[in-house]
């Protein structure tokens, strides 16, 4: 296997694949994202962090300024309405105690100067609310401002280490229910990637090991393999995908990655089989099968060490094909709510952004992110399959 | 007894297709072969492209299930043999290819390939192994040095030395060489030959030699085989094949090589006409639609090969 994989780094096509510059440039982009992969499971983002409310509702992304309407809405809400409430408790130390979005804890001041500040404030916010919208009232800026700087006098100041974290968490903003959006996409890219390589090394092995059986012994392993993809293929595969993640959404296994699994590898084998059967019965005509044979091999022996390892160049396409089905399908699944269900997804991060209405007023962030970390990650591995397809053509070798 | 032993020998491809895998056509590749190998000698085999001699190897060796006949193997019927009990009898029969490229495992080094049949065989201890692989490229003329480079960094040439290397590994006592040299470049036929040669001698092997090269045929083999369309049209001992040629498709095949001598070149003889398609063969000869000699009894009947003197037999009405 190791020697096998060696000669295929050192062939032609691997010489080839070296010169293509948009290949490299797309296998750079691939070692990123399994850098984030690696980072992820390492833990360096939780599903906990993901899950987390971290700051104000709908935050745009960059620290970019929002407009005055959102600015009073967002000061109004984070801090000052929460802790006005608390101070009104029969107990306002606990109360307060209790006030937290995300990292930030109401500041450590005395209950006295936290009610002058919040009476101080809400005196701003009545003035603020003459106007019918903010938007239009340039006039009100400076109180704006010295309301936003009030409703700050409430929250603890992070310390560095924090601040810099936070930063970090709010950099996409955050979606309607105020959880990092930059974690989510991150996080997403993990799930992608596991969710891409399970299917494909479980497909491409599938596809493989049958294909491979049906062009070397023929006959009736033949028939039934065809049978069998024919069968399969005959399903529309999304039809199939949604009947077999319902089956599964009763079970106990409906919370883990097993159902989205399950359904890609139903379907995704049958390509790899096809053109791995092809590539054995020409293999098998072969010279060196036949020497093989009078050799007095095993049929087992010559299809695992004479005939599959020379389809090693089709499975390595398969692979880097099957990898971008799987995370495509795998987007439009948890979008119908059928596919990752207890993580973060690219899909439900499309799903939230339509669903709460965060599109339509203007709110891009969500539904940015999302695609833009997919559309890099599938296009890359667009540019890696071609440039192997190319590489291992026969007429351009 | 003779060491080799086929009967009737036929072979037809069924070329299936069309809806539900119909029959279209039968190939009659191999019509009828029968012929012995004593001990130690070499049967050259020869014809034009196409005439079923590979067929031929490869049904002996049981590479392909023969439609009708039958082949002994030291008295031993090996045509229904299983594929288990195949196992000891493959051992002492081998067949060299043509194609020293495709011959070859591209993603196994040489040593590899030769090192796997002699493990899988036991022909000696474990420990043993490498010397007996060293001694086998050795002797084939490969440096050692060579066994861990992979076949496409090889030569033609030198590809086929590791493939006989390959075939000698297990002792066998029999081989099938198809064609040995005729990819090769002219050059490095002759150095191969030799060393075929020399390793007949030494493994004391007997020997199929396939070519459609009746010089080369000539220079090395006791008897040949001429074939045509899958029949056998006469099979001579290699005394002066000049002298003793009947038929006229080994005439034929004799003009063809091109003749040293000024003074002989006005006896070559040209064929002409189209070689009959192995789809639908002619009821009679089949060479009759390109023989000089043709009558109206080749037309309607196939003639029965016929021994003329001892170990030469010839299938002509006209000789
Ligand atoms: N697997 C096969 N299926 C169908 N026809 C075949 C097959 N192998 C060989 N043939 C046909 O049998 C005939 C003899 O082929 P072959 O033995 O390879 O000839 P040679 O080795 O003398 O050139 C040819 O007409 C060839 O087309
Ligand atoms: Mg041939």
């Amino acid at each position: 296997m190791i020697s096998s994989l060696r000669r295929l780094f050192e062939s032609r096509a691997a010489r080839k694949l070296r010169r293509d510059n948009g290949a490299l440039v797309a296998l750079l982009v691939i070692c990123v994202y399994l850098l984030v992969t690696i980072a992820v499971m390492c833990n360096a983002i939780s599903l906990n962090d993901c899950s987390q409310v971290i700051g104000p509702k709908s935050a745009a992304g960059f620290f970019l300024k929002e407009l005055p309407e959102r600015r009073f809405e967002i000061a109004r809400t984070s801090m000052l309405k929460p802790v006005a409430r608390a101070l009104q408790n029969s107990d306002p130390t606990a109360a307060l105690a209790d006030v937290k979005l995300g990292r930030w804890a109401v500041a450590d001041k005395r209950l006295t100067q936290l009610q002058k500040i919040v009476s101080d404030a809400i005196a701003i916010q009545h003035e603020l609310e003459k106007s019918e919208n903010l938007d239009q009232a340039p006039e009100l800026e400076p109180k704006l401002v010295e309301f936003e700087r009030k409703t700050a006098e409430l929250i603890e100041p992070l310390s560095r280490w924090d601040r810099l974290a936070q930063n970090a968490a709010m950099l996409l903003g955050t979606d309607a229910q105020g959880r990092s959006i930059f974690f989510r996409a991150l996080y997403s890219i993990k799930v992608a990637i596991q969710i891409g390589v399970v299917t494909a090394v479980v497909s491409v092995l599938i596809g493989a090991i049958l294909g491979a059986a049906a062009g070397f012994f023929g006959g009736w392993v033949d028939h039934c393999v065809v049978w069998l993809y024919t069968t399969f293929s005959s399903i529309p595969s999304l039809v199939l995908l949604v009947v077999i993640a319902y089956a599964f959404s009763a079970s106990d296994a409906k919370e883990t990655l097993l159902p989205v699994y399950v359904a890609f590898c139903a379907t995704f084998w049958i390509g790899t089989c096809r053109v791995v059967r092809g590539e054995t019965m020409k293999l098998k005509q072969l010279e060196y099968v036949q020497a093989a044979r009078t050799a007095g091999f095993g049929s087992a022996r010559i299809l695992f060490r004479h005939v599959l390892p020379n389809t090693a160049h089709l499975m390595l396409i398969n692979f880097s094909l099957l990898l971008i089905g799987a995370i495509k399908s795998e987007v439009i699944l948890s979008y119908l709510g059928l596919g990752v269900q207890s993580q973060p997804s690219w899909g439900i991060m499309i799903r939230d952004a339509g669903n709460n209405g965060d599109v339509m007023s203007g709110f891009f962030w969500q539904i940015g992110a999302a695609t833009f970390f997919m559309f890099f990650l599938v296009l890359a591995f667009n540019i890696l399959s071609d440039a192997l397809q190319d590489a291992f053509d026969p007429k351009h070798l | 007894m003779p060491l080799v032993e086929v009967s009737n020998l036929v072979k037809h491809f069924l070329v299936r297709g069309g809806v539900f895998n119909r029959v279209l056509r039968q190939v009659h590749a191999v019509n009828g072969v029968s012929f012995a190998i004593e001990k130690g000698k070499i049967l050259g085999v020869v014809g034009e492209s196409g005439c079923g001699k590979s067929t031929l190897g490869k049904l002996i060796v049981r590479l392909l299930d023969m439609t009708a006949g039958k082949v002994q193997f030291r008295g031993q019927d090996i045509s229904h043999l299983s594929a288990s009990e195949l196992m000891s009898v493959r051992r002492k029969m081998q067949m060299i290819f043509q194609d020293p490229h495709a011959s070859l495992n591209p993603r196994m080094t040489v040593g590899a390939a030769v090192r796997e049949v002699v493990a899988f065989h036991k022909i000696v201890p474990k420990r043993e192994i490498r010397d007996e692989v060293d001694a086998l490229f050795a002797k084939v003329g490969i440096h050692t040095d060579s066994q861990e480079k992979y076949p496409h960094e090889f030569s033609g040439g030198q590809k086929q030395r590791v493939g006989i290397a390959r075939s000698l590994a297990v002792n066998p006592e029999f081989i099938i060489a198809d064609e040995p040299v005729s990819a090769l470049d002219v050059s490095i036929q002759a150095q191969v030959l030799n060393l075929l040669m020399d390793l007949k001698d030494e493994f004391d092997l007997t020997m199929l030699f396939i070519s459609h090269d009746l010089k080369v045929i000539d220079h090395f083999c006791d008897s040949v085989l001429v074939m045509y369309l899958g029949f056998v049209l006469e099979e001579l001992p290699c005394r002066d094949i000049q002298a003793d040629a009947l038929h006229p498709y080994t005439k034929a095949l004799l003009g063809a090589n091109p003749v040293a001598d000024p003074t002989q070149r006005h006896e070559l003889t040209v064929l002409a006409g189209e070689v009959p398609s192995p789809y639908d063969l002619p009821r009679g000869c089949p060479f009759a639609a390109r023989c000089e000699l043709v009558t109206n009894q080749c037309r309607q009947e196939m003639p029965p090969l016929v021994e003329k003197e001892s170990g030469h037999r010839v299938a002509c009405w006209e000789v």
